[in-house]
């Protein structure tokens, strides 16, 4: 009930005139960085992070997380009403949002979108209220071996979950890492892989790097394609969000499968509302009693994968706000500017930020409340954003990512920086690299190098003292089996192939 | 046209070759035990070992990409893919020099206009409209309100812009 008196206080905070202004400004921003294809929520929020240095902290936060709201939202217009994926979670909502529109279903894909993704958002921020306080004060026990197994962990899942090649994603890890370790070193001060240069004795700032790798990266992906929006019109009317309410009383458990599944995955660092999304509209068709459906403009395909995306979106968070440990790439730029605004992340914030916390926690369901709000009454404006013609929209992108590098610093070099990113991005797109845990280790490196450094000093530099600690030990355990998983998962697909393959023989035979 | 192999393989190199750099910093800082724990150079070596492991992986196994099937002969960037990148990129890469020289308000207002005029035909007065429009409220919103100074390249002592 405690965590019920912080939430009233938190709302206090939250509804002071500037903040809900800020609130509704950041959902505005943030829905027309979804409808953008090319501007993800990563790089958007990395653009406008600048913006932020003169605002108080709490207002701050409330800024960044309804940007992320909002995008969460606005992806989806684009992908039911264009084809074209607005943000790539919003994928798999184009799969049947796409032909529930085209058979002049528009308004009911799109409130099948937001009305579900908005229960779920909810369902999401009250776990979220409840979760937070408790897995805290479990943190603030964490000693350095504890926080250096968490941050491995974080790094685990890229590889275990994210589905890529493991060397790929551990070597984009690394050279995040090694770019984080250029300037001082954190415990001995001494200027390191610098090469003589002062610049870089501040080091490589994270803001930059997502920017362009996510911003400019995408850009140039997309220029291949030669974007044309071909839309179908959509408005939603009243009828629609009934006959969406409707649906999703049928659809009930589609919904909270989707919504508990993409917690969690948010909820896991690293891997956020993309993969959670994705998997959602797997398992609602592996289950679905009509899977050749999907895919034809089932309003269950749109109702899975939003609904994975937002609760994905505001699970990222809480390990973020808890642990200090970003659950996804966006959360991971929304934690550069906790550090930009002077705060320590994790779970001393509980204790010593209170207002920050719990106004930030209140602002999560004002600003979700004021996203469903906007979308709903407002998808022919949003819409809108794709007339502006393809020369007009991409090169107004490159300046505003360019003064976002520029404003961290002031130094024309992250400028310079954007364009080798953006060209690094784009090429490792290409070829299969993940982005997320090189951004990821950009922002976490100081951290974890503290934490491995402080540790080995404490042991006297052996190895077996995280195995001493019970919760390191454990952490650690479930990091090898999850960088493992790649390597275990063929191996138990082919044991369970020729098992089946037997028991079919033996069922043939008989 | 340069095949996806071969971009595998360089970039394979490359990372491998950034782990080098890391390696050789990392032994010059001290990559072990010292007077207050673990050196400057301790991080770095690890990673860099990692780093350079992963990219052998993963240059062996794009040497290995099958010769006679479709990872050998698929391209990179087809030629029709190629053009609108590089026109995306090239007039970008050209317009950060220009930052330094004549400051960012100028700069955005000449590579919008190009940009709009060269890639999209639009007609001159939306050309003159938006690319004066949008230096224009950047600067108030930037300077103005949110107090961050952009680069004035040259003319900074002259003009405010």
């Amino acid at each position: 009930m405690e965590a019920l008196a912080n939430l009233i206080h938190g709302f206090n905070i939250a509804i002071s005139p500037f903040n809900l202004m800020i609130a509704a400004f950041g959902i505005f921003l943030g829905v027309i960085i979804g409808v953008i294809p090319g501007l993800g929520g990563t790089s958007g929020v990395a653009i406008l992070l600048p913006l932020t240095f003169t605002m108080p902290t709490t207002s701050a936060i409330v800024f960044l997380s309804c940007i992320y709201w909002g995008a969460l939202f606005g992806g989806a217009i684009t992908s039911i009403l264009f084809n074209i994926p607005g943000e790539p979670w919003s994928v798999a909502t184009m799969f049947d949002g796409y032909p529930m529109a085209k058979q002049g279903k528009a308004g009911q894909a799109l409130a099948c979108a937001f009305v579900p993704g908005f229960f779920s958002a909810l369902l999401s921020v009250i776990l979220f209220t409840f979760f937070a306080p408790p897995l805290a004060k479990l943190a603030l026990r964490f000693g350095p071996a504890e926080n250096f197994a968490v941050l491995t962990l974080a790094f685990s899942t890229f590889t275990g979950l994210g589905g890529g090649s493991p060397a790929k994603t551990i070597a984009s890890a690394c050279v995040g890492f090694l770019l984080a370790s250029v300037g001082l070193d954190i415990v001995t001060g001494r200027p390191r892989l610098n090469f003589g240069s002062i610049t870089l004795l501040s080091g490589f700032s994270f803001i930059t790097a997502s920017i362009g790798l996510f911003g400019i990266g995408e850009i140039l992906l997309a220029a291949e394609e030669a974007l044309e929006f071909k839309g179908v019109q959509g408005k939603i009317g009243l009828k629609d969000v009934w006959v969406t309410i409707r649906t999703l009383g049928r659809n009930f458990v589609t919904w909270i499968i989707g919504t508990i599944l993409g917690f969690w995955i948010g909820v896991m660092p690293g891997t956020g509302a993309t993969p959670a999304s994705f998997m959602s509209y797997g398992i609602a068709k592996q289950y679905s009693k009509h899977p050749e459906k999907f895919g034809t403009g089932v309003p269950e395909g749109v109702i899975a994968t939003e609904s994975a995306a937002h609760a994905a979106g505001i699970g990222a968070l809480l390990p973020l706000i808890t642990l200090g440990i970003p659950g996804s790439p966006t959360a991971a730029v929304i934690l550069g500017g906790l550090y930009i605004w002077g705060l320590q992340p994790g779970p001393m914030l509980f204790i010593e930020q209170k207002d920050f916390v719990w106004g930030f926690i209140a602002s999560m369901y004002i600003g979700n409340v004021m996203g469903v709000l906007f979308c709903l009454c407002m998808v022919p404006v949003f819409a809108a954003i794709l007339k502006v013609p393809y020369a007009i929209l991409t090169p107004l992108i490159v300046l505003l990512s360019s003064i976002g590098a520029y404003a961290v610093k002031n130094t024309t070099l992250d400028i310079w920086l954007l364009l080798l990113y953006g060209l690094i991005g784009y090429i490792f797109k290409k070829l299969k690299y993940p982005l997320a845990p090189l951004v990821i280790a950009l922002v976490l490196g100081d951290m974890t190098e503290e934490a491995l450094r402080q540790s080995l000093i404490l042991s006297g530099g052996s190895l077996t003292f995280f195995l001493q600690r019970p919760i390191a030990a454990g952490f650690l355990l479930l990091t090898i089996f999850l960088f493992l998983l790649p390597t275990i998962r063929p191996l138990a697909a082919r044991v369970g192939r020729t098992f089946r393959a037997e028991e079919a023989k033996k069922a043939g035979e008989g | 046209m340069r095949t996806l192999k071969k971009a595998e393989i360089i970039c394979a190199v490359a990372l491998l070759a950034v782990a080098g750099v890391g390696f050789v910093e990392a032994i010059r800082l001290g990559s072990g035990w010292g007077p207050s724990g673990p050196q400057a150079g301790f991080f770095p070596f690890w990673l860099s070992v990692i780093l350079g492991l992963c990219s052998v992986m993963i240059l062996v196994k794009a040497i290995r990409m099958d010769p006679g099937l479709k990872g050998d002969k698929k391209p990179f960037v087809t030629k029709t893919q190629l053009k609108p990148v590089l026109a995306v990129f090239l007039p970008m890469a050209a317009a950060v020099p220009l930052i330094e020289v004549i400051g960012f308000y100028l700069m955005s207002a000449l590579y919008l206009a190009f940009f709009m005029r060269w890639m999209g035909r639009h007609s001159w007065p939306a050309v003159f409209a938006i690319s004066l429009l949008f230096p224009v409220a950047t600067f108030l919103i930037l300077e103005r309100w949110f107090l961050i100074p952009m680069p004035k390249g040259m003319f900074g002592e002259y003009l405010p812009f």
